[in-house]
């Protein structure tokens, strides 16, 4: 059992401190992917943060039934969580008609604002899910497999997902 | 084809530059923090966990209250016939 299992067990018997260890162990990758997904480290780090707080959430009333590993698990909370943030921010600027400001601060660091350009400048274009997606298969280097565990979704709906991706930014290629 | 394995070159390149990304300084303590602010119960919340400790004790309290009402009526019912039947026999 690694580290991240044991530390599940300490919060599972009462030990909130050991939530610090999975935070941790997890928040490196967690904040990546969630900036991978949405664009920019500050949205990452909201809904991280609110990820981590579900977790724990989940975690003392029971209702991780420990089916799936707490990376799997966790990666699931996130994916969801910056899936929602991004259609509820798409919603926000439809509705005022508005560029949305992209959530720089002063804390941002300037390398991760010009490393996160880049995708999400090319990927903007592409439904949450889809660009979720493709973060999780080209950039994170999963398997269709662990996607669907992580969406939720069959692994028909996933590879749906990624041949239409590819395909709006083949599309968006061309009209460029 | 070619295509393709630009989308996918491109898309590993990405994957490069944003590798390093690390959460920003204090991200670990301020999610603690709000796993504080979760866990503090609200004084809404608060007096309301105390209040229904209370609940057993006032119904306990309530039925003894019961009780002595009735007691005490049955008490003075017995004296005012009691005065009623002195009053006659005067």
């Amino acid at each position: 059992m690694d580290i991240l299992e044991k530390a599940v067990d300490r919060v599972l018997s009462g030990d909130r401190s050991a939530f610090q260890q999975i935070v941790d162990a997890t928040s490196q990758k967690l904040v990546r992917l969630g900036a991978r997904i949405m664009g920019n480290q500050a949205d990452a780090e909201d809904v991280v943060q609110e990820a981590y707080v579900k977790a724990y959430r989940a975690l003392t009333a029971g209702e991780f039934d420990r089916r799936s590993s707490t990376n799997t698990w966790l990666y699931r909370i996130v994916v969801n969580g910056a899936i929602d943030a991004k259609r509820s921010r798409k919603r926000r600027a439809e509705a005022s008609d508005e560029l949305v400001d992209p959530g720089w601060d002063g804390a941002a660091r300037a390398e991760a604002r010009v490393a996160l350009s880049g995708p999400d400048d090319w990927l903007a274009a592409l439904p949450a899910d889809q660009r979720a997606a493709l973060v999780l298969k080209s950039m994170e280097g999963l398997n269709n497999a662990e996607i669907s565990q992580i969406m939720g979704v069959s692994e028909g709906a996933v590879e749906q997902r990624l041949v239409r991706a590819r395909a709006a930014l083949r599309q968006k290629r061309e009209q460029s | 084809m070619i295509e393709q394995e630009d989308i996918e070159q491109r898309l590993a390149r990405l994957a490069g530059a944003t590798d390093a990304l690390r959460p920003s300084a204090g991200f670990s303590a301020r999610v603690m923090l709000a796993l504080d602010a979760e866990a503090a119960p609200s004084f809404l919340e608060a007096a309301w966990f105390s209040a229904r400790r209370l609940v057993p004790v006032a119904a306990v309290a309530a039925a003894l209250a019961v009780v002595w009402a009735v007691q005490v009526d049955n008490s003075v019912d017995d004296e005012i016939a009691t005065s009623y039947a002195a009053v006659e026999l005067e």
